[in-house]
């Protein structure tokens, strides 16, 4: 879109309803519109798929070069007799070139009669099913019949009838009455997912999307048939029923699934300040406009298996902290086990997160400088399968970031299976989030003490003597870096599920720590001056922390 | 400058005061001694004794809602939370669910697995039953909500709704509706469609 344009030769532009629109090579009338914000009315245009040219929705009057014209009668209205006249043979925005000096019309009245008819006919059998179609407020077919129809249905007789709530497999929900056949999800899968398990069958009004035979619609991209969808005839599973789209609200943010980043709108309801879906985001740069399964349902872990208090280990022979002390002040009793291990001389270690934000890990790695550790151990979700298309081999959205974040503080980061590997017996581990690759049972045979500043439940958070819960990425802001290097920002969607941010935690816990060690609090670092340190990110304040941490040492 | 306001005038009885309140004590004590003692049916007093009695409500007082019903007894909501989006009140709380295998109409019709209405919150507004695109429901039952002591005797759900008659004791709406599945239906479904 900014491409540097030699000063010689002008970009070329052409004319769109008397506004100059700049060519781009390769492009045609309707993607130089697009680029420039303006849309010419389209169903099976998409700016990630090839051209097909089909729904006939983007006509325009070319009215330079060699105007074809066709003749046709027309109505005199004053007279009531049909004379002979001409009207210029429309074009396809979506397919014609943009040519330099073209004049092209969107809204003059040849186009926009064209427009009007084009909608007519795709609705000539369409159920008007509205109140139980998901796609209902974001359905082009009701935007464009607001835009060029608006007009009452002159069709009497019954609409034909296709099938109806076909399962394309887990995730979609198929309804051949409410297809307009554009093939955007056949041309998606195909192109983008490469697994051409969609076709269509048929012509006519009996036309209709159809599976391979034997097969589903189980490839890794098949919500994006979905998201592509111009109108309602595909529907997510997972979505379906859930909520109307005019309730929610929509946020940017970054998908935290695997090491791709992918930019997202999250939708969320914000009456109940729930995470309905997410959406990809278009971004060149990143995931262009796609998404993968995957990665559109990790919404569902915000509100999932969520660790909603401060919870303690029930293993036989743990001791109890009194629940008062529990729910009131859960981070002193942390600080205090951390200064006891300290004081009794035996090995701490601290567990950064590859699955957590820049932000937090930062936090992590500033409490262990200020103890006096160099070295700090990296967990993170275990890898799973990756891809061509979008999905990285590394689960985690943020290795890159940690691994960033520590070496400006000269801090050495080691695989965290390294804890349950070495011979160390450690007195205790402070493991930042509840994502993990280890056995959790190998961990508790190498450490004395658990403590864990996480989000869900699960095995980790079982075994902890001490868990406290902590926002997730969608209720605090912060940064990924993912693996091509590009640190993203994102800001917080919802409010609060459970928790407090752990950046917040782990600040707090340098200084009880400290002052927990001696009990005195000329040597206890401000948390202003600490959260002063962490947002400009300087150097200076690090070697008075770590000062601190050798004295008491 | 100030508009001039004329003053009363007053006879002298009047601005001596204590005869004037001796009239006014005279028709309170009239009216207290006449509805006390006098028989109501006569129409000799001004008020009703609510709740036991109730005036009777114009033709078009909006009362407490009702579902209606189809055919077969099940709600004709299809559960698009359109009067739950019109309703200034928000007191409309929805969850839709959808027909499962086999049931003629899977695919064309979700329903309310969960619809409450809060009667405490409604201000009656009305704007539900204009936003209805399937007249499912209504405020023709022209009961006003009775009185309970606890909160929760307002939550009216589906099944109390659904239960609830109109004015004239139908629970189906005057309007006919055929669906698919109905032996009413006038449409060719894909069985009858020859492909």
């Amino acid at each position: 879109m900014e491409q540097e344009q030699p000063e010689a030769a002008p970009q070329p532009v052409f004319t769109l309803d008397g506004r100059q629109i700049p060519i781009e090579p390769g492009d045609s009338i309707l993607k130089a519109a697009w680029r420039q914000g303006i849309e010419i009315p389209h169903y099976c245009w998409h700016p990630g798929l090839s051209v097909a040219a089909n729904c006939r929705m983007c006509l325009v009057e070319v009215r330079s070069g060699r105007v074809m014209a066709l003749p046709v009668l027309r109505k005199d209205e004053a007279t009531g007799e049909f004379v002979s006249a001409t009207k210029p043979k429309l074009a396809p925005a979506c397919q014609t070139p943009a040519t330099p000096g073209a004049e092209v019309y969107a809204l003059s009245p040849e186009a926009k009669g064209a427009h009007h008819a084009v909608q007519e006919m795709l609705l000539l059998n369409h159920p008007v099913d509205c109140p139980i179609c998901d796609q209902a407020g974001e359905c082009k077919l009701q935007d464009y019949w607001y835009d060029n129809q608006a007009d009452l249905k002159r069709k009497l007789t019954e609409p034909v009838h296709k099938p109806k709530a076909v399962r394309f497999g887990e995730t979609i929900v198929y309804d051949a009455e409410r297809c307009i056949m554009c093939t955007r999800c056949i041309r998606f899968c195909t192109e983008v997912a490469k697994d051409p398990v969609l076709d269509m069958r048929e012509r006519g009004n009996r036309n209709e999307v159809v599976l391979a035979p034997g097969r589903t619609l189980d490839h890794r991209y098949t919500l994006m048939t979905e998201h592509v969808c111009p109108v309602g005839a595909l529907t997510s599973r997972d979505f379906r029923f859930k909520a109307r789209v005019w309730f929610l609200k929509t946020a940017p943010s970054v998908c935290s699934g695997c090491a791709t980043g992918c930019n997202t709108f999250a939708d969320f309801d914000p009456r109940k300040g729930q995470l309905f879906r997410l959406r990809p985001r278009d971004n060149p740069e990143v995931n262009t406009f796609w998404m993968c399964d995957d990665g559109m349902l990790s919404y569902r872990e915000v509100h999932e298996q969520r660790l909603l208090g401060p919870t303690q280990s029930k293993r036989d022979g743990a001791a109890r902290i009194p629940d008062q002390r529990l729910y009131t002040e859960p981070d002193v009793v942390l600080a205090e086990a951390i200064a006891d291990v300290i004081k009794r001389d035996a090995s701490l270690a601290f567990v950064a997160n590859a699955a957590l934000s820049t932000e937090d890990n930062t936090a992590l790695l500033r409490l262990a400088k200020a103890l006096g550790h160099s070295r700090v151990y990296l967990a993170g979700r275990p890898a799973w399968e990756g891809d061509d298309i979008l999905r990285n081999p590394d689960h985690n959205p943020n290795r890159a970031g940690v691994q960033a974040a520590a070496s400006e503080l000269e801090m050495v980061l080691v695989d965290a299976a390294e804890l349950v590997n070495s011979a160390t017996h450690f007195g205790g581990v402070l493991w930042l989030g509840t994502e993990h690759a280890v056995d959790v049972a190998e961990l508790r045979q190498a450490t004395s003490a658990l403590w864990v500043l996480g989000t869900h439940q699960g095995e980790l958070a079982a075994a902890a003597d001490l868990a406290l819960p902590v926002l997730s990425w969608a209720e605090q802001s912060g940064t990924y870096t993912n693996a091509k290097g590009t640190a993203q920002s994102f800001s917080a969607v919802i409010p609060p599920v459970a928790g407090q941010p752990s950046a917040a935690v782990l600040l707090t816990l340098v200084g009880e720590v400290l002052q927990s060690l001696d009990g005195s609090n000329a040597t206890r670092p401000s948390g202003a001056t600490f959260s002063g340190g962490l947002a400009s990110g300087t150097a200076s304040e690090a070697p008075s922390a770590a000062g601190q941490g050798e004295m008491v040492r | 400058m100030g508009k001039p306001v004329k003053r009363p005038e007053q006879s002298r009885s009047e601005q001596a005061f204590l005869p004037e309140i001796a009239k006014g004590l005279r028709l309170t004590a009239s009216r207290f001694f006449k509805n006390t003692f006098s028989a109501a049916e006569k129409g000799d007093i001004a008020t009703v004794r609510y709740p036991e009695e109730q005036r009777e409500y114009p033709e078009r007082f909006r009362g407490v809602h009702r579902l209606t019903q189809r055919e077969d007894g099940s709600p004709r909501c299809v559960a698009c939370l359109c009067c739950s989006t019109a309703c200034p009140a928000q007191c409309i709380h929805i969850e839709p669910a959808e027909y499962g295998d086999g049931d003629p109409r899977k695919g064309y019709e979700k329903f309310p697995k969960v619809f409450v209405i809060d009667e405490l919150r409604c201000i009656f507004c009305g704007m539900c039953v204009e936003a209805c695109p399937c007249d499912a429901i209504r405020m023709d039952t022209g009961i006003h909500m009775p009185p309970a002591l606890e909160r929760d005797a307002f939550l009216l759900d589906k099944e109390v709704l659904l239960r609830v008659p109109a004015a004239d004791g139908s629970v189906k709406s005057a309007n006919p509706r055929h669906e698919p599945g109905d032996h009413t239906y006038p449409g060719i479904d894909r069985d009858r469609s020859g492909h």
